[in-house]
């Protein structure tokens, strides 16, 4: 009960102000980084080929690597070493027999194993191009099932949420420089599904807490408020139990899963966050708008005026 | 609360499910063979293809349905096992081979359209010596000759070349040679192929047609002996794969017995080995319906993937071991009833990957480790209803049964947004995000059982007559935060109308 306890001065409502300036402040750094082109697109986007060299040994640097490459066949060479001791070079697209010879050098320079994958430019688009859709069509489906379990409101207020933990994991990578690829898009939509989870669970019980009868602003933002201070332990706890796991990932899952796990964490905090703080603020505002409304038909609507 | 007839009752399943998976992870083979690893986790290679036609109108589903017949052909036929081949989406297909590591030629015998096609020349003309890197352009020098020539009509006649080493000397022969737009006989009048040696040894592809097609080769050949080309020279045939032609002999005569061969008289020994084997399967296995283009291939060694698999599963079992100790921290009895039914839901989760099979990829993992965390919450968010009503004042036995009764709303909203999530990602992705989506809806489906029925089940044996005594401080709430019964208090409490 600490948590709930320690959380009792706070007005979730009220200071929506402060929040959405935190949040503001967050994504519009995000979103100038990816604005200056540090969004860091890897090949499934692009298009290109990778190899990767399966723990080459020590002494061996990213500039060795690099240098190892056949010049004239590949052009533009980035290599890179990965945390597991692995290293990872990047190439505009190959053909099949120009991806063989550099993975023939490499492997006989480093005495190592060499991955490689190749994607045309073609699929790279098409695949950015299925992200995009699948994030859309998740959004439009979310909409119509919480206006359906619970009202419209409640599903402006968790689409605003996950609009924001969107952005949010965005702008992160983009201020890292961490690399986009096929398993961060994953790693959002599931981010996209946990945040509303969470906001599922709040709302559940303002859902449960609404008394019968007309809808009054004070008393409906008082109502939330006590809401969040009833489930903000099991809030916390959950995200706990499930950035423990996460975190396992990281640390120990090797390159493809610690970037899932990487996009994981940012998007579990932004989505910790944002239910709390931005989904029942916006329910509020949202409510508080609509609501108003039938009183005050022979007035001007407000900002309007 | 459920009673104790009903609790004995979901154990008995539990047991009974238990067993099952025991008999088919454990018993049914060896352990190390029970459980089907993706590419990633073992090393192959992975095609991605598109089909497209040259005119540009759209691939029909029955033609891919064909052309992924003929490449399961064509893989089998490289001696691999239990390659994995599907269509995804209107026009693309995904070929994994496990275990192989020659992606060249992989990539070369599957993506092969392999259109076969038998023409008379009706004009040719040539370039010997062609250095390297000039080809093109003695290409584009022969296309320009040959569009004046009296035989070339646009439309009904098409230019094709040949490319081969140089009969004499350096560099490459080039020649170009004008046929009718169709081929006089297409792959379909093909029985077999094999891979022989002519008569100075050799080696060549050897084309067997079927009696009918036997048949038109003897007319088409008996028609071009008896043509000529310009001044006076004999007639040619052209036998032409995916618009390269591979050879053109000189037809004198007609020729019976239904068979012609491609060999490359220039090189010493004749075609190539491997080249020949690959187009012997290519030929054998008949035309792709459609042509096809690479869009990506993944070559994963076998150590890279068996580094990733032991990655995922120390990460995987890390964030289990922590998850249970967190549990049981906060929610001491509670929290070890929790964790019983987590071990379980990992233990039946494991079965079910066994029996369907599904096959494990690093996404899968990484959507077991979540549905773990979806899993771990649903007893959180229980729990804390259980802690709310023990501090309202209920007795541990009523709480529970409250918390269950009120938290379930939440959970199934919950889940079901999540499952609703992995669906989009099923139906609008394709290869490893699907095994993510699959394995997150399946575990999230079966944490709701575990996590719910099953530790309301443990809990009801638990506290049922005769049993254990809960007290609030096994639930993990402190005496001092309970208040009296029925002092209704707190703003939360005012609100709550029904």
């Amino acid at each position: 009960m600490a948590v709930g306890r320690a959380t009792r001065n706070i007005d979730f409502v009220g200071g929506w102000r402060k929040w959405f300036a935190v949040s503001l402040a967050v994504i519009v750094l995000g979103l100038a980084a990816i604005g200056l082109g540090r969004l860091n697109l890897g090949i499934d986007f692009t298009g290109g080929t990778e190899f990767t060299l399966n723990d080459p040994g020590s002494g061996v640097t990213a500039d060795g690597v690099q240098n190892a490459v056949p010049s004239g066949v590949a052009g533009e060479v980035t290599a890179q070493r990965l945390g597991n001791g692995n290293f990872e070079v990047t190439t505009p697209p190959l053909s099949q027999s120009e991806s063989a010879e550099v993975r023939d050098a490499l492997s006989s320079q480093f005495d190592s194993e060499v991955s490689t994958t190749n994607v045309s430019p073609t699929f790279g688009g098409q695949v950015r191009d299925q992200a995009l859709q699948a994030v859309g069509v998740a959004l439009a489906v979310i909409v119509v099932f919480i206006s359906y379990r619970f009202e419209f409101a409640f599903a402006t207020a968790a689409i605003a949420a996950v609009i924001h933990d969107i952005l949010v994991t965005a702008g992160v990578y983009a201020l890292v420089g961490r690399e986009v690829n096929l398993v961060t898009v994953v790693a959002v939509l599931t981010v996209l599904g946990y945040s509303l989870y969470d906001t599922v669970i709040i709302f559940d019980r303002i859902r449960e807490n609404t008394p019968e009868g007309e809808y009054e602003r004070s008393r409906f933002d008082r109502l939330i408020n006590d809401s969040i201070r009833q489930v903000i332990t099991r809030s916390i706890y959950t995200s706990l139990s499930t950035l423990i796991p996460i975190s396992a990932l990281l640390i120990f899952g090797g390159s493809t899963l610690s970037d899932f796990a990487f996009a994981l964490l940012v998007g579990i905090l932004a989505g910790t966050y944002s239910s709390i703080f931005i989904a029942s603020p916006v329910l509020s505002l949202y409510k508080a708008r609509r609501g108003a409304r039938p009183q005050r038909e022979d007035e001007p609507q407000p900002g309007q005026v | 609360m459920p009673s104790r007839r009903n609790s004995l009752l979901i154990l008995g399943l539990v047991a009974i499910l238990l067993a099952a998976a025991v008999y088919l992870i454990f018993i049914r083979q060896p352990v190390s063979q029970a459980t089907q690893l993706g590419l990633d986790l073992q090393g192959g290679v992975s095609v991605q293809l598109e089909g497209y036609r040259t005119d540009g109108s759209e691939v029909e589903r029955d033609e891919m349905e064909r052309a992924v017949q003929v490449i399961r052909e064509r893989v089998d036929s490289l001696g691999v096992t239990e390659p994995e081949i599907q269509i995804q989406g209107q026009d693309q297909v995904s070929v994994n081979i496990p275990g192989i590591t020659d992606t060249e030629r992989a990539v070369e015998v599957i993506g092969r359209t392999a259109q076969l096609g038998l023409y008379e020349v009706l004009a040719y003309e040539q370039q010997d010596n062609v250095p390297e890197g000039e080809v093109q352009s003695a290409e584009d020098d022969l296309r320009q000759s040959l569009k004046d020539d009296s035989e070339f009509e646009e439309g009904e006649t098409k230019i094709l070349f040949e490319e081969s080493p140089a009969l004499e000397g350096e560099g490459t022969y080039v020649a170009g040679y004008i046929v009718s737009e169709q081929p006089q006989i297409t792959g379909g009048a093909l029985d077999s192929a094999t891979v022989g040696v002519d008569d100075q040894s050799n080696r060549i592809v050897q084309m067997n047609f079927t009696r009918e097609g036997g048949q038109q080769f003897t007319d088409l050949s008996q028609e071009i002996s008896q043509s000529t080309l310009g001044a006076g020279e004999p007639g040619r045939l052209a036998i032409v794969l995916d618009d390269d032609v591979e050879s053109a002999p000189v037809v004198e005569q007609a020729i019976p017995g239904g068979q012609v061969s491609i060999s490359n008289d220039s090189l010493p020994g004749g075609l190539p080995q491997d080249e020949a084997e690959e187009l012997q399967v290519v030929l054998e296995t008949g035309a792709l319906p459609v042509n096809m283009r690479v869009l990506s291939v993944t070559t994963i060694g076998a150590t890279l993937g068996a580094a990733s698999l032991a990655g995922g599963l120390i990460a995987a079992a890390a964030g289990f071991a922590l998850v249970l100790a967190f549990l049981t921290f906060i929610y001491r009895a509670l929290g070890m009833v929790a964790s019983a039914a987590l071990l379980i839901y990992a233990f039946l989760l494991w079965g079910v990957i066994v029996a369907v099979p599904i096959t494990i990829t690093l996404p899968g993992i990484a959507g077991v480790v979540l549905a773990l965390g979806v899993a771990a919450d649903a007893n959180i968010v229980i729990f804390e209803r259980v802690k709310e009503e023990v501090r309202r004042g209920k007795t541990p036995r009523s709480a529970i049964a409250l918390g269950y009764q009120k938290g379930f709303r939440a959970i199934l909203d919950g889940n079901l947004t999540t499952i609703i999530v992995a669906m989009i990602l099923f139906g609008l992705s394709s290869g490893s995000v699907r095994g993510f989506a699959v394995l997150l809806s399946i575990g999230v489906l079966l944490s709701m059982f575990t996590a719910v029925v099953v530790t309301r089940a443990l809990l009801g044996l638990i506290s049922s007559r005769g049993g254990l005594n809960l007290t609030p401080r096994m639930l993990g709430v402190s005496p001092d935060s309970i208040r009296p019964a029925g002092r209704g208090s707190e703003s939360g409490e005012k609100a709550r109308v029904r």
